[in-house]
């Protein structure tokens, strides 16, 4: 089917086109169906109408009471915050099927109130003894008392005892016998698995370099490890060429090799590869990086202006992390150690008003205030609006929200490889192009990698760097 | 041993006869009541119009009374003589020794209602109840006995006296939750698990996220943490995890506890696989279920399957068949996928057929992306015509020519029939680059999907078009083409794109 742009346009002007508040200026991209669209139906693309269906309403402003000049409704901290608060406190019983992912509730909650501005430190008692008792004496920490250690779960807790900070938090952690579990995990193709018998996967690549890098842990590996028959030394050896072959042919990245890329993967990917050695070196070094930006940018639709996390699927808010959440670590393997920002006294950072960022900024930033807030009694953050709000969606659509509104720029990479993750990041909110949101609504900021605050992933890292071994 | 003093003793010192009957009681409380006053003469006298108020014989009743309670009470230690002498005074006078608590404690009952509110019948029925629940209990005590004897001569107790005894406990755990609120689960109410002594999980009442979990899964679970921690591998606890599974099947730790007891068993990997098949229907989106089954072919492979190469591919057969089934119902579910791919690498199968259900799903919904990228790797990952470890967005050499065109014209023949479908032009992309072709090879092809570039009347089908043929015209030297593309792309095609087409701009000088 072929279409001009000129019969779109036409189409589209008629008295019929969905109406804008008065006075708000939406670009048209945001309120129409794409321009280029096939005649043949398939499931696909009829799951795909349906959305675009769904959330016109919510992008042309007509689900909503109150708009701002771009036809953007403000985010509703006070709401949000209320509903993580619920989140954090007794869960009825149908919320059973958590039992074995709970320490997640504890970092998505925790890192949405910290994004939100909101102060932790009356949490920091509750977790450290909610979390002692998940630790297992066989090192790691499961989904909750007497579940086998798993690298998500313990993933989810080593974030949520730095976002709360403290000695004592920091004391929590066992680390001879986490380092001697992460031995038991690593495998001899050099990935590690989740659990001792669990999947192997890109997940798992993730998880145990934010633990070991937070940590501080020792990377020599015992000798009864199943990588050490295999000729590995080390932990972290063979991992970049495993993260290397979970690229797939469509430039993504999959959750183990052969298999179809997908959005979450990416960011865990980028995240490792970002952490074993700085990005500008080894994400040019592992991965393909034209074809994974290729890949990440069509992550982006429209009218949408939300990222979907495989090809032909449905955009989803939990992908503004997972895919928007690889932004800053392209733009850092691309660019390489950019220096620090100049004082006051010295030449303006921004050169130049254009906005020169690697996906639409604007688009996703629609998508999660018009679409991805509950702003029923409920509160939280979703996915779209046909689905209910969550923990885990509130956690990421607030995490992507805040990294299409500031800039992440890596300032200096570290001194050493062997210093792992120590390279230097700096953060300023984002001004170039137009701003569509209001100031108030701007939220923190967390680290590029380890998807907390960098202040919080700073004071972790200097507790344990003075630990000489255990 | 002191006499006891008749109730009926004529009592030297009767109450005033002022006092008006009583009401028969309604509550317990008020029959406590009633009794207190009883046993206690003049207390309510004295509750009314205190000490002064009293008449002399009241005041000596109600003095003895007191005085009279440290001796009755052995309190106070008398010789022998005295202490006669003291009952026989007492017995006389018709003192009041043995005297009822006031505000006597009934406690209070499973709803924290106190049982002092009771109705007489209320309590009557109560009490009838903890009368049944103690009889019950004897027999099970006795039960216990019987079978620890019978196990200390090896024998074992008839099947007759253990379902008594599993009727015995329901009658129990009905009285136990009716008098006390107590839900003793179905696991205590087994005798098959007596020797288990569960460990509860003790949280806080403000631990963070504390889950209200329901009292059946709250007690599988303690018995699951018992066995795991003895590390008992037995069909008990194979049932138990089923039992676990069954309330919560993203429960990772059962799955991998269940692993061991079905390897530790050397249970049969068919039946095992033929009881998940269920599971799995019933929850498509969990993928415990498919890591599990993964070690279920591994183990399977290891015993049997690597030595006989018929039996190998039956299974191939079989498993693809059910992974059929479950992906006509969610074309697109990742674990099932992954574990296709495992299954195929596993057992070698690169079979002809694979290729063919891929297609047939491919055909059924061009866009399903998962069904192209399992071709991809059947394709390509097949060892026969493959290099092992060649990354997916690189030449291999190994792979034959006619595999590439196969497969180049697979992928345009489905992009005419959908020139905006990604999936299609990816696949395209990655044929190419695992042929060493370049772009150019299919730029003729691509230019099919455009027309009059940068004129009035352009006209696109294919953003996907543009995108590659920018990259051809650049190859060929032709940058200004190459640049129209790609602004073309930016503003009018897929302008949500915009800041990625522009670095691919900048990237052009
Ligand atoms: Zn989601």
């Amino acid at each position: 089917m072929a279409a001009s742009v000129e019969q779109q346009q036409q189409q589209q002007a008629g008295p019929a086109a969905p109406g804008a508040q008065q006075g708000a200026s939406i670009p048209s991209l945001f309120m129409f169906p794409p321009m280029i669209r096939d005649a043949l139906e398939t499931d696909s693309s009829n799951v795909q109408d349906d959305t675009v269906d769904e959330v016109l309403p919510f992008l042309t402003g007509k689900e909503h009471s109150q708009l701002n000049a771009h036809g953007i409704p403000r985010l509703d901290k006070e709401r949000h915050v209320r509903f993580v608060k619920k989140q954090l406190g007794v869960l009825p019983s149908m919320y059973v099927g958590a039992d074995p992912s709970r320490p997640w509730i504890f970092y998505w909650c925790l890192n949405a109130l910290s994004l939100l501005g909101e102060d932790l430190e009356p949490y920091r008692a509750r977790l450290i003894e909610t979390v002692r008792p998940i630790q297992n004496k066989t090192g790691g920490f499961g989904g909750g008392f007497g579940q086998s250690s798993h690298l998500a779960t313990t993933y989810a807790i080593v974030l949520s005892l730095a976002l709360v900070g403290g000695d004592e938090a920091f004391e929590v952690v066992d680390r001879r016998s986490m380092w001697k579990w992460l031995c038991q995990l690593k495998q001899e193709d050099g990935g590690f698995q989740m659990a001792v018998g669990g999947e192997e996967d890109v997940r798992g690549a993730y998880c145990a370099s934010v633990v070991i890098s937070l940590l501080n842990l020792p990377l020599d590996l015992s000798s009864d490890s199943p990588a050490y028959a295999a000729g590995h030394t080390s932990l972290l050896s063979g991992l970049g060429e495993w993260v290397r072959l979970c690229q797939t042919y469509e430039g993504g990245v999959s959750a183990n090799h052969g298999v179809e890329a997908h959005g979450a993967y990416a960011f865990c990917a980028l995240g490792c590869l970002s952490i074993i050695d700085s990005p500008h070196r080894s994400i040019r070094r592992y991965m393909d990086v034209p074809r994974l930006i290729s890949w990440l940018s069509s992550r982006q639709y429209a009218p949408e202006g939300g990222f979907s996390g495989r090809t032909n699927k449905l955009v989803d808010g939990c992908y503004s992390h997972w895919v928007g959440g690889c932004w800053p670590l392209i733009e850092a393997s691309l660019s390489g150690p950019e220096g620090p920002t100049a004082g006051p006294a010295g030449r303006p950072l921004e050169d130049t008003d254009v906005d020169d960022s690697l996906f639409s900024r604007n688009g996703l930033i629609r998508y999660i205030l018009c679409c991805c807030q509950d702003m029923s009694k409920r509160g939280g953050m979703r996915d779209k609006p046909s689905k209910y709000s969550d923990a885990y969606h509130t956690c990421y659509v607030l995490s992507g929200l805040s990294s299409a509104q500031n800039k992440w720029r890596l300032v200096a990479s570290r001194a050493d490889e062997t210093l792992l993750g120590d390279d230097l990041w700096e953060v300023l909110p984002h001004t170039k192009g137009e701003q569509i949101f209001d100031e108030d609504d701007r939220i923190g900021t967390i680290h590029p990698v380890y998807a907390i605050p960098q202040h919080r992933v700073d004071a972790i890292r200097s507790y344990f760097s003075s630990k000489e071994g255990f | 041993m002191p006499a006891k003093p008749k109730a009926t003793a004529k009592a030297a010192n009767p109450e005033p006869k002022a006092t008006p009957p009583d009401a028969p009681p309604v509550t317990v409380g008020e029959r406590s009541k009633q009794r207190y006053y009883q046993t206690n003469p003049v207390e309510r006298r004295f509750e009314e119009v205190g000490f002064p108020g009293l008449t002399p014989a009241e005041k000596k009743t109600y003095t003895h009374a007191r005085l009279i309670l440290p001796v009755a009470n052995r309190q106070v230690s008398l010789s022998n003589k005295t202490d006669r002498e003291y009952w026989k005074q007492v017995t006389k006078e018709g003192l009041p020794c043995r005297r009822l608590k006031n505000n006597y404690n009934w406690g209070t009952d499973k709803h924290g209602r106190d049982i002092s509110t009771y109705r007489i019948d209320e309590l009557k029925k109560r009490s009838l109840s903890q009368a049944k629940l103690t009889a019950l209990n004897v027999l099970h005590q006795q039960f216990l006995l019987k079978r620890e004897a019978a196990r200390s001569k090896g024998a074992k107790l008839p099947q007759e006296d253990i379902d008594q005894e599993k009727q015995r406990r329901q009658e129990m755990a009905v009285l136990k939750r009716e008098l006390y609120g107590e839900i003793p689960g179905p696991l205590a109410n087994d005798p098959e698990w007596d020797d288990v002594i569960p460990i509860p999980q003790e949280e806080s009442q403000d631990a963070l996220a504390r889950i209200a979990y329901p009292d059946d899964y709250a007690e599988a679970v303690s018995y699951l943490r018992a066995v795991m921690a003895s590390e008992e591998y037995s069909p008990r606890c194979l049932r138990l995890t089923e039992r676990v599974i069954a309330m919560n099947p993203g429960h990772y730790t059962v799955w991998l506890y269940r692993f061991k007891i079905v390897s530790a068993l050397k249970l049969s990997i068919t039946d095992e696989i033929q009881w998940l098949n269920d599971v799995a229907l019933d929850h498509l989106k969990n993928y415990q279920i498919w890591h599990h089954r993964q070690l279920l072919l591994d183990h399977h492979y290891a015993n049997t399957l690597s030595s006989d190469a018929e039996a190998a591919k039956q299974f191939a057969k079989s498993e693809t068949d059910f992974i059929s089934k479950i992906l006509s119902k969610d074309t697109k579910n990742y674990h099932v996928w992954s574990y296709r791919q495992y299954l195929i690498t596993k057992l070698d199968y690169w079979s002809p057929f694979e290729l063919a259900t891929t297609q047939s799903m491919i055909e059924d919904d061009l866009r399903n992306n998962s069904a192209w990228s399992h071709r991809f790797f059947i394709v390509f990952s097949d060892p026969s015509i493959s290099t092992k470890g060649s990354a997916s967005t690189e030449h291999d050499p190994k792979v034959p020519d006619a595999i590439i065109d196969r497969e180049i014209a697979y992928a345009q023949e489905k992009i005419k029939l959908a020139p905006q479908n990604q999936s299609s032009w990816l696949y395209l992309r990655g044929v190419l680059a695992k042929g060493g072709r370049g772009l150019d090879t299919v730029g003729e092809f691509a230019s099919q999907f455009f027309s009059n570039l940068g004129a009035e009347d352009e006209e696109v089908t294919s953003s996907h078009a543009l995108d590659l043929m920018s990259e051809v015209y650049h190859k060929q030297g032709d940058i200004e083409k190459a640049k129209l593309c790609l602004k073309e792309l930016s503003e009018k095609w897929d302008p949500v794109r915009e800041g990625y087409w522009k670095y691919r701009l900048s990237e052009l000088k």
